[in-house]
C-alpha cells in the first residue's frame, strides 16, 4: 500500500477540516469527491506532507513521514499539484519544471530528459521557452501538471486538476491519468464527476472531513438509482450519497 | 542504467536558474545611474588620493547599495509568499535552507557583481590620475560584507513577512537606518576631532563617516583595526540571520495567527534536527561574532594621525611612517616642495605662493623652501608655519584649500583657498609662526605688536595682488579688532604698500626681528 491512513484528524481552530480519514490506497487512479468545505484539500494537504495532522497514523510509501529522513525519501517519489498553482512569471515553462524538478533532488544529468518528456506529456511542446506569465490559464495548469509528474512519482496527488483545461485537454489529461495509474498511486480531487467516472478506478466521497463512501464508479452510480437530483449517473450517485450523510 | 551526479551539481544548476531570472539585472541601469550621481561625481570630486576615493565605499556608495540590496533581497525571500508556491515547494526533498539559500545566492551573486564593478570603476579611474599609492583593499572589504548583511537581511525579512510591500518597505527603512539611524542609535558622531560628543564610540561600526584627512593615508598608514571590527560585525549578523533562515520554515509556521504559539506546528516544520543543529550554530556563532565585534568598537580612541585605533586589535606597525617622497619645483628663491600623492598639484602650490615668495625673497629669515608635511601630528591638526635652519615653511594639504582638503569650497574659485594660503606664508614669515602649533615661536608679543605685524602681512599680501579684505586681514589678532585698532592698521598698511618695493624690503631686512618680537608699533611702521 502506498497510502495507509488510520484515523486521521486535522483540526483548524475549532473547525475539524479532517475527522477520523482512515484510507487505503495502492496503484491506480482514485477520485476524491465532495463538496466545498468537505476537508478534501486539507486531505491533500496532509498525505502532501505539506500538513501534519492533529492526531492519527499514517504511511506512505512505506514511511513514516513524521520522520525527516522518510518525509525526505517520501518527498523525493512524491508529485503534488495543489488547488491553487503558485508560479514565477519570470521563469520559462522549461525552467519551471526544470526547477522543481532540481528541488525533487532528481539525478541532475536525467533532469533534461525528464522535463522534455514532462512537457510533451501535458503537450506543452510549442510553449517549452514559452514565460510563465504569457500562458492561459488551462497552460499554467498544464504545466504544474508537469512538474508534479517531471519526476515519475510513486504518489501523485492532483487537486482539481482539470480547473481551466478545454475539453480537448481534459480527455488527453484522463488518458494521462490512467497511464500513470498503471504504476503508480494517483489521488485526484475534484468536483467533475465526469473526470471520475472516465479515469478513476475507485472513488472515495468526503463530507464534513469524513470518507462517506468509497468503491467503485459504477458503484457510486448504482447509490443514485432512484435519486432525482442530478444530470448524470454518477451525479446522481454522488448527490444521494451526501443527502444520507447530512441526514 | 544508472545516472550518478555530484553532490552541488543539484544546487549549481539551480543557482544557475536564479541567477538567469533574478530581479536584480533589471534595477543595474537605474542603480548606476543613482551610482554615478551619487558616489563617482562625489569621488571626482576628491584629489585622485586613494584612501580619500576609496572612502566614498563606505560614504556614499554603500548608501545606494544598500536601499538596493535590502529592496531585491526581500524580493527574492518574499518570492514563495507572494507567488504563494509555499505549499508546492514545501512537498520538494531539497530542504528549505538548501532552497531558500539558492535564492539568496542568486541574488547576492548579482548584487556582489554589481558592487565589485562599482568599486572596479572607481579604482580605475582613480588608477588613471593618482600619482602615488595603490588601491587599498579593507574598504572593499567592509563594502562587500555591508551589502551581504544588508542582502541578508532583506532577504530574512521578506521570508518572514511575505508580501508585495516588503520589499519597498525593507529598502525604505533601509535608507533610513543607513542615513541617521545607525549613529543615533548608537551614539556617537564618529567624526575624528570632535571625539566624546556622544556616549561611546558604537557608531563606528557604521561604515557610513565624514571623509578622512585628505593625506590620510599619504604619511601614515591607515590602521585596518576599525575595518576588521567593522567586517566581524557585519558578517556576523550576517551568518546569524542565515542560520535563522535554516529555522525560518518553523519559525513562520510559528508566527501564523494559524498556528500561534504552536511548538508542534513549529517542530513538524523546522526541518530535520541536524540542519536545525547547524542553524543554531550558525545563529550563536554569528551573534557572538556581532557582539564582539560591538564590544571592541566601544574601545576605540583616536591615534595620533587622524584615525582610529582599536587597543585589542592594533598593530605598532600601523603606527609606523611611511616614507615621504617630494615632487619639487622653484619659484623665485624659493624651492616648493609636496608629497608625491600630490604632484599634480604641485604647479598650483608653486604658482600659488610665487607673488608673496618675491616679495620677501632674499630677506633674512625668509624661507627657502615651502613643504607640505603630515596634517596631524600627535593627535594634533597642524597649523603651517616656519621651522629650520635655513627656515622652511610647513603647511598640510588641509591648508591649500579645495586642491586638497577643503571640500566644502568652490573648487573653480582659487581666491578661496590661494589667500589664505599665501597668508599662511606671510604669518610664518613675520610673525615668526613655528609649525604644528601655529603659535609664536618666541615670548608673548604685545597687541601693538600684533598690530604692526598685521599691517606689515596685509601690506606685503596686497603687494603681491591679494587684497587682504577677501581673508579678513586680522588672523594675527586675538579677537575682533575694534573699529579704532583697524582703522590704525589699515593706516599703517597703506602707509607701507605706498613705499617703493627697495625700501619695504630695506626696512624689512632692517627692523625684522623686532618686528616678530613684537617691539614695533604701528606708528613705527613706515
Amino acid at each position: 500500500m502506498n497510502v495507509n491512513l488510520t484515523e486521521i484528524h486535522r483540526s483548524f481552530g475549532k473547525n475539524k477540516a479532517v475527522d477520523g480519514v482512515s484510507l487505503e490506497l495502492g496503484t491506480g487512479v482514485f477520485g476524491l469527491l465532495g463538496p466545498n468545505g468537505a476537508g478534501k484539500t486539507s486531505l491533500l494537504r496532509i498525505l502532501a506532507t505539506v500538513l501534519p495532522p492533529s492526531s492519527g497514523e499514517m504511511a506512505l510509501l512505506g514511511r513514516d513521514p513524521r520522520a525527516s529522513a522518510a518525509r525526505r525519501e517520501i518527498r523525493r517519489r512524491l508529485g503534488y499539484l495543489p488547488q491553487n498553482l503558485g508560479y514565477y512569471p519570470s521563469f520559462t515553462v522549461v525552467e519551471f519544471i526544470e526547477y522543481f524538478a532540481l528541488l525533487k533532488e532528481m539525478p541532475v544529468p536525467a533532469v533534461p530528459r525528464a522535463v522534455a518528456a514532462a512537457v510533451e506529456r501535458v503537450d506543452l511542446g510549442p510553449k517549452a521557452k514559452a514565460k510563465l506569465r504569457t500562458l492561459s490559464g488551462g497552460m499554467l495548469r498544464r504545466v504544474g501538471i508537469a512538474q508534479a509528474i517531471v519526476n515519475n512519482p510513486d504518489l501523485l496527488l492532483l487537486d482539481e486538476p482539470t480547473a481551466g483545461l478545454d475539453p480537448e485537454q481534459r480527455v488527453q489529461f484522463r488518458s494521462l491519468l490512467r497511464g500513470l495509474g498503471e504504476s503508480s498511486t494517483v489521488l485526484v480531487s475534484t468536483h467533475l464527476v465526469e473526470d471520475v467516472g472516465a479515469a478513476c478506478s475507485e472513488v472515495a466521497l468526503m463530507s464534513a472531513g469524513k470518507i462517506v463512501f468509497r468503491g467503485t464508479p459504477d458503484e457510486l452510480t448504482v447509490r443514485g438509482e432512484g435519486h432525482s437530483v442530478g444530470d448524470a449517473p454518477l451525479e446522481r450517485g454522488y448527490s444521494a450519497v451526501l443527502a444520507e450523510a447530512r441526514s | 542504467m544508472t545516472t550518478v551526479s555530484l553532490p552541488l551539481a543539484g544546487p549549481a544548476r539551480a543557482l544557475r536558474l536564479e541567477l538567469k531570472r533574478s530581479a536584480v539585472p533589471f534595477l543595474l541601469p537605474l542603480l548606476a545611474a543613482v551610482f554615478y550621481y551619487n558616489t563617482v561625481r562625489t569621488a571626482d570630486g576628491f584629489p585622485a588620493v586613494w584612501t580619500l576615493r576609496a572612502s566614498v565605499i563606505g560614504d556614499h556608495m554603500l548608501f545606494e547599495f544598500s536601499a538596493f540590496a535590502g529592496g531585491l533581497g526581500a524580493w527574492a525571500g518574499s518570492r514563495e509568499g507572494r507567488r504563494k508556491t509555499a505549499d508546492l515547494v514545501t512537498t520538494t526533498a531539497r530542504a528549505a535552507w538548501a532552497r531558500l539559500s539558492i535564492a539568496l545566492a542568486g541574488t547576492l551573486a548579482w548584487l556582489l557583481l554589481a558592487f565589485g564593478s562599482g568599486v572596479a570603476v572607481l579604482y580605475v579611474k582613480t588608477a588613471l590620475q593618482a600619482t602615488w599609492g595603490g588601491p587599498p583593499v579593507w574598504p572593499v572589504l567592509v563594502g562587500a560584507a555591508g551589502v551581504t548583511v544588508v542582502t541578508v537581511i532583506g532577504f530574512t525579512c521578506g521570508v518572514l513577512f511575505p508580501g508585495r510591500f516588503t520589499a519597498p518597505l525593507v529598502a525604505v527603512v533601509t535608507l533610513f537606518l543607513y542615513q541617521v539611524g545607525f549613529h543615533a542609535v548608537l551614539g556617537i558622531d564618529p567624526v575624528p576631532g570632535i571625539h566624546g560628543l556622544g556616549s561611546g564610540t558604537y557608531g563606528l561600526l557604521s561604515p557610513a563617516g565624514p571623509p578622512p584627512n585628505p593625506d590620510a593615508g599619504v604619511y601614515y598608514r591607515i590602521a585596518p583595526d576599525l575595518s576588521v571590527v567593522r567586517v566581524m560585525f557585519l558578517a556576523g549578523i550576517a551568518v546569524a540571520l542565515f542560520g535563522m533562515l535554516g529555522l525560518a520554515p518553523g519559525v513562520r509556521r510559528l508566527a501564523s495567527p494559524r498556528s500561534r504559539g504552536s511548538v508542534r506546528a513549529f517542530l513538524a516544520h523546522g526541518g530535520s534536527w541536524p540542519l536545525r543543529g547547524a542553524a543554531l550554530v550558525l545563529i550563536a556563532g554569528g551573534l557572538a561574532a556581532a557582539v564582539t565585534a560591538f564590544s571592541l568598537a566601544g574601545t576605540a580612541r583616536l591615534d595620533p594621525v587622524g584615525g582610529w585605533e582599536i587597543p585589542a586589535l592594533h598593530a605598532a606597525a600601523s603606527d609606523r611612517p611611511l616614507p615621504v617622497a617630494e615632487d619639487c619645483t622653484s619659484v623665485a628663491t624659493l624651492r616648493v616642495c609636496v608629497d608625491q600623492a600630490f604632484s599634480d598639484d604641485l604647479s598650483d602650490v608653486a604658482d600659488a605662493l610665487k607673488p608673496v615668495a618675491g616679495e620677501i625673497a632674499g630677506l633674512p629669515g625668509a624661507p627657502a623652501k615651502a613643504a607640505e608635511v603630515a596634517s596631524m601630528d600627535g593627535g594634533q591638526q597642524v597649523m603651517s608655519g616656519t621651522a629650520g635652519n635655513p627656515p622652511v615653511f610647513e603647511f598640510t594639504a588641509e591648508h591649500v584649500g579645495p586642491i586638497f582638503g577643503d571640500f566644502n569650497a568652490p573648487a573653480d574659485d582659487p581666491a578661496q583657498w590661494r589667500a589664505p594660503f599665501q597668508t599662511g606664508l606671510l604669518d610664518a614669515f613675520v610673525a615668526g609662526l613655528a609649525p604644528g602649533s601655529g603659535q609664536h615661536a618666541g615670548p608673548a608679543v604685545p597687541p601693538a605688536g600684533l598690530a604692526a605685524q598685521q599691517a606689515v602681512v596685509n601690506a606685503l599680501l596686497t603687494a603681491a595682488g591679494t587684497a587682504p579684505s577677501e581673508i579678513g586681514g586680522n588672523e594675527l589678532l586675538p579677537g575682533q579688532p575694534s573699529a579704532a585698532t583697524w582703522a590704525a592698521i589699515g593706516a599703517a598698511t597703506r602707509r607701507f604698500l605706498a613705499l617703493p618695493a627697495s625700501a619695504r624690503r630695506a626696512w624689512l631686512a632692517t627692523h625684522l626681528t623686532a618686528l616678530r618680537a613684537g617691539t614695533i608699533t604701528l606708528a613705527q611702521v613706515p
